[in-house]
């Protein structure tokens, strides 16, 4: 009976061996991508790290054989159930050292893993079992609790309970094994009352920790973003994640909020009419950002607009944004006109090029987080950008937010009138985004912003553009320095601005 | 001279596994594509007569020959050129200007020899002549706060220390340090600031650039009489922090540590460099992706091809009615003679003593004149990726490691206005061999193997990167000075040698930042721009 518990276990410990490796393989190539490397290279290290476990088991003295597996399967049970849980919190806090701790995890677990067979081995030794049918029975049971995951894991469990509630419950099946064990065998174990206490606890903390997983996931995986995702895409230059709730739609890069297909339409009328209103013999248009195809749709919409060019760094987000049938819906198809030409290519290098004049160019690039994206905002830029837009032509800015941002966005204007430009600076309230800002920038002055649309809007008429165009109380200029690129004074505001901001 | 690694790997391969064990000394490196450059080396062992040099096939006419394209011999040649001077006639030398010289990997060009230039000095009219003709400067060209070229002035981030495993912003250490540490550091800053200002009796400014122009006060001269690093044990700084600083900045800018260069030449470097911006703080500097070169190349841009001669000049002898000028064309193994009416000997002094027939008749020996002299290696690395960097602390323009005896590494596409980060770029080591015999230590560095100076091209970066270093690197190429520049030992500024050539006004003159003791761009312009003066 008790070596019949003894296989038994093996099937369950083995079932979670199993377990964790398909859970680290899984979590590292959802979050890092390229799965056949991930899942290889931590296969690789799982196995060699039982390797050195199996190697480590003879260490164990004879008489501390059968408490010393109790112990592993304790310390299996909390490290490996909570592997995943904390990795999300790893990735969604500190995304650099994320993989030395996804391979420190991987390696302790395997080495403890590794010690439960040989160990199990050895307890049955010493109950004089035959060799033959010890390894017999031992591995029958190890290769059938392999098979049993390895089907249960993509089948039922990851969709069901998701990779972090997966390895809490194999956490628990591991101190269930070995309480059990402690009961059954405590009449020869040194001190059980200490295991059992020991067992308790683990067990309390994975209990509580399955529980609260529902709240401890709203600071990770779809916490970052909220809701169910449908798209994530590492690129060599960003991280794409969409999700989607009910009917809204949400692109997020690097975990920041692009938009939401709720409220989209208000920031895209804002950025691109104001402007596109004013030049009705506009003929060719710039893009610079924008890949997701929303400005090149709202700029399409004007019958004089003959050719429109957009250039977008990342062709994995112009891809997804002309092939994917909700976003497709949702920028009806703008990236497949036939009067839109899309470049994938850095902004500051395709405007070294020459490229004859625009009419109107609009700018929508990231938020001046680092001094790479600093650049794209500073004088030497806006200079280069002079060349390309025609004598009466329009630019507009996305500015970060008058409101939460203000020395970023004063700082943008600045910079756009020492490199020479007329600006007129305007915001719109984006729910989603709060109040956000955008300027205007034309060689001659005498802007004025439209009274009414040709095109009808769903966001914009008399009313709600005049208020955009006025600054209450509030939101006046500050006084700020241009964003020169030997101190990129943008990239520390925008820091500092958002710092006050955020919780 | 050339070696590359990858026909030695072939030929070794050829003959047996013998590079497998080679290979096994630095397992770091095997596989890569490292190519080791000596400019001037082999025309050294023509100098020396190692090898005979055949006599002139012709003659040629010319009203001034400059000999040497480094930064003197192009601001020579630029201001001829510019004052409508068609007679003139530039020999190149060993290596195409100098200390500037640049190359290519990849299509990704880096520097050979020097990167950046400080915002020049008021005094410095030349370099801003240079620099508002080619566009660099782009108003007040010699006001005190010139409008300068954003592209150029160094962007943000512009540089960061490398301490006990974490990166600071700034090279002067700040991590970890004491509160003595730190107030030795404001000490040294308060006092150097000081000094910018400060005039001598004679109501010169103490430190100036070019250095011919600051106060020959004796109270103040009598600080080259000593070490920089005696100098400083005599204020009682003792912070170690602050010394490996000021070595760094002295083995940065002289090739030669604090202990060896003199105190004068040490506050020099702090006190001497008061240029200003309108459109930059104080202290900023202008880079290329090519480091100085551009700016050489601007200056031989004026030059017609008929007023360049490649090869090097051999004999130069003063024959009273004209100078006699014999070049050697090492190439094409051909000699032709040119017959100057004026010689403005561009080269550097221990070469000149070589090639001026009487150069001791002059008033310069160079048994007793001649400066120490600091090999330098610059070494490039072609990337095709980055290393990921610290969110809070990325990639600046030049980045440096405390405590390291080697000057840290360059980014030579920082100055590029781009969103994400370029597909290649090339990273820029400089180490200056401090320190060390320098015979001796030239004697080694012309036999080492490329393999052999990997090592001390790559530790900065290993010790940054660590193993992971060599995932990124796609080749590599270092270029060994031994004679990059002199050093400014104690004495360099009474030398009497020195001073014998700076004022050298017959038909051969002299220009070359080796009249000033200090080997750096504003200097070597000042003397080629004063022998046409």
């Amino acid at each position: 009976m008790r070596d019949r518990l003894l296989i038994l276990s093996v099937f369950v410990v083995a079932s979670c061996g199993l377990a964790y490796e398909l859970i680290a393989g899984a979590l590292a190539s959802y979050l890092l991508g390229d799965s056949v490397l991930q899942f290889s290279s931590i296969i690789g290290t799982y196995l060699f790290a039982m390797g050195l476990g199996s190697h480590c088991s003879k260490y164990v003295r004879d008489d501390r054989v059968l408490a010393t597996f109790i112990d592993v399967e304790l310390l299996v049970g909390l490290i490996g159930g909570l592997s995943a849980l904390f990795l999300f919190l790893v990735f969604a806090w500190a995304s650099a050292p994320f993989r030395t701790v996804l391979y420190a995890l991987v390696v302790i677990t395997g080495a403890l893993v590794g010690m439960e067979i040989p160990l199990v081995m050895r307890v049955l030794n010493q109950r004089k079992t035959a060799f033959a049918d010890i390894v017999s029975r031992v591995l029958t049971f190890d290769y059938m609790g392999a098979l049993a995951v390895s089907l249960l894991f993509p089948l039922v469990l990851a969709p069901k309970l998701g990779l972090a509630r997966t390895a809490l419950l194999f956490g628990v099946l591991n101190v269930g094994v070995a309480l059990w064990t402690t009961r059954v065998f405590r009449k020869e174990l040194p001190s059980p009352f200490a295991q059992y206490l020991r067992g308790g606890v683990v067990m309390m903390a994975l209990a509580g920790a399955f529980i609260a997983s529902e709240r401890l996931t709203a600071f990770s995986e779809k916490a970052i973003y909220g809701d169910e995702i449908i798209h994530a895409e590492s690129t060599p230059y960003q991280r794409l994640v969409l999700t989607k709730w009910k009917d809204d739609l949400r692109l997020y890069i690097n975990g920041n909020l692009q938009f939401s297909s709720r409220d989209e339409h208000r920031y895209h009328e804002a950025l691109v009419h104001p402007a596109l209103e004013r030049l009705p013999w506009a003929r060719r248009v710039l893009i610079l950002g924008g890949g997701d195809g929303l400005a090149l749709r709202e700029v399409l919409r004007y019958p004089n607009v003959q050719a429109v060019t957009l250039v977008d760094l990342d062709p994995a987000m112009t891809r997804l944004f002309s092939t994917s049938a909700p976003l497709l819906a949702l920028n009806k198809g703008a990236l497949l006109d036939k009067r839109a030409s899309i470049v994938n290519m850095d902004a500051g290098l395709w405007l070294e090029g020459d490229h004859g004049v625009f009419d109107a160019v609009i700018i929508d690039f990231p938020d001046p987080s680092n001094f790479a994206l600093g650049k794209l905002y500073s004088l030497p830029f806006y200079r280069l950008l002079a060349r390309h837009v025609a004598e009466r032509g329009l630019v507009v800015v996305q500015s970060t937010s008058p409101m939460h941002a203000p020395r970023s966005y004063w700082a943008i204007n600045k910079t756009l009138q020492e490199a020479g430009w007329q600006t007129t600076p305007y915001h719109a309230y984006v729910p989603s985004f709060g109040e956000w800002g955008f300027i205007l920038a034309g060689r001659q002055g005498g802007y004025q912003p439209p009274q009414a649309y040709r095109l009808p809007m769903r966001f914009l008429d008399a009313e709600s553009t005049r208020q955009m165009f006025f600054f209450p109380p509030d939101m006046q200029p500050v006084e700020v320095e241009a964003n020169r690129l030997n101190n990129q004074s943008l990239v520390h505001y925008f820091e500092q601005d958002w710092s006050r901001v955020i919780r | 001279m050339l070696l590359n690694r990858r026909r030695m790997l072939q030929l070794g391969a050829a003959m047996g596994a013998g590079w497998l064990l080679g290979g096994c000394r630095h397992p770091l490196q095997l596989g890569l594509d490292i190519t080791g450059y000596w400019p001037g080396m082999q025309e050294g062992h023509w100098l020396r007569g190692n090898t005979p040099i055949p006599a002139p096939s012709g003659e040629r006419k010319v009203g001034v020959a400059i000999l040497g394209s480094g930064v003197a011999g192009l601001f020579a040649a630029w201001q001829l050129a510019r004052q409508g001077r068609q007679d003139i006639l530039l020999v190149e030398g060993p290596e195409r200007y100098g200390n500037c010289a640049a190359g290519s990997m990849g299509g990704e060009p880096y520097p050979r020899g020097a990167h950046y230039l400080p915002l020049p000095s008021l005094e410095s009219t030349h370099v801003r002549e240079l620099l508002f003709e080619m566009g660099v400067i782009e108003a007040d060209p010699f006001g005190e706060r010139p409008r300068y070229d954003e592209r150029v002035l160094v962007h943000a981030p512009e540089e960061r220390l490398w301490v006990d495993g974490r990166w600071q912003e700034g090279t002067l250490p700040r991590i970890g340090m004491g509160a003595d540490e730190l107030a030795q550091q404001q000490r040294f800053l308060d006092f150097v600031a000081g000094l910018r200002e400060r005039k001598g009796r004679d109501g010169r400014r103490l430190f100036v650039i070019p250095l011919a122009l600051s106060s020959s006060d004796p109270e103040w001269r009598a600080l080259d009489k000593l070490t920089f690093a005696a100098w400083l044990k005599q204020q009682g700084y003792t912070a170690p922090g602050l010394l490996w600083y000021l070595d760094y900045v002295c083995r940065d800018d002289y090739g030669a540590g604090s202990a060896e260069v003199s105190a004068w030449a040490g506050l020099h470097y702090f006190a001497s460099r008061g240029g200003h911006a309108a459109n930059a703080e104080n202290g900023a500097v202008l880079t290329w992706p090519d480091g100085l070169n551009p700016l050489a190349r601007h200056m031989l841009s004026r030059l017609q091809p008929q007023q360049r001669l490649p090869g090097m000049a051999v004999r130069v002898t003063d024959r009273g009615r004209h100078v006699e000028v014999d070049v050697f064309d090492v190439r094409q193994g051909r000699s032709v003679r040119l017959l100057a009416d004026q010689v403005i000997c561009a080269m550097p002094l221990h070469v000149a003593s070589r090639v001026v027939t009487g150069i001791r008749d002059l008033g310069y020996d160079p048994e007793r004149h001649a400066l120490p002299h600091a090999a330098w290696q610059v070494s490039n690395f072609l990337i095709d990726a980055f290393p990921e960097e610290p969110h809070e602390h990325p990639l600046a323009w030049d980045n440096v490691v405390y405590g390291s005896n080697s000057l840290g590494y360059i980014n030579s596409t920082h100055q590029l206005i781009r969103q994400g980060k370029p597909a290649q770029s090339v990273f820029t080591a400089y180490h200056a061999y401090s320190g060390v015999d320098p015979r001796a230590l030239r004697h080694q560095l012309e036999r080492a193997s490329a393999d052999d100076l990997y090592e001390i091209a790559a530790q900065d970066l290993h010790a940054v990167y660590g193993w992971r270093w060599r995932h990124y690197v796609k080749q590599v190429e270092i270029t060994v000075r031994g004679h990059a520049m002199s050093t400014p030992a104690p004495g360099f500024l009474d030398n009497p040698g020195l001073k014998a050539l700076r004022e050298a006004d017959g038909r051969i003159r002299f220009a070359h930042a080796d009249l000033s003791g200090l080997s750096v761009f504003e200097e070597a312009g000042w003397w080629g721009s004063r022998t046409i003066a």
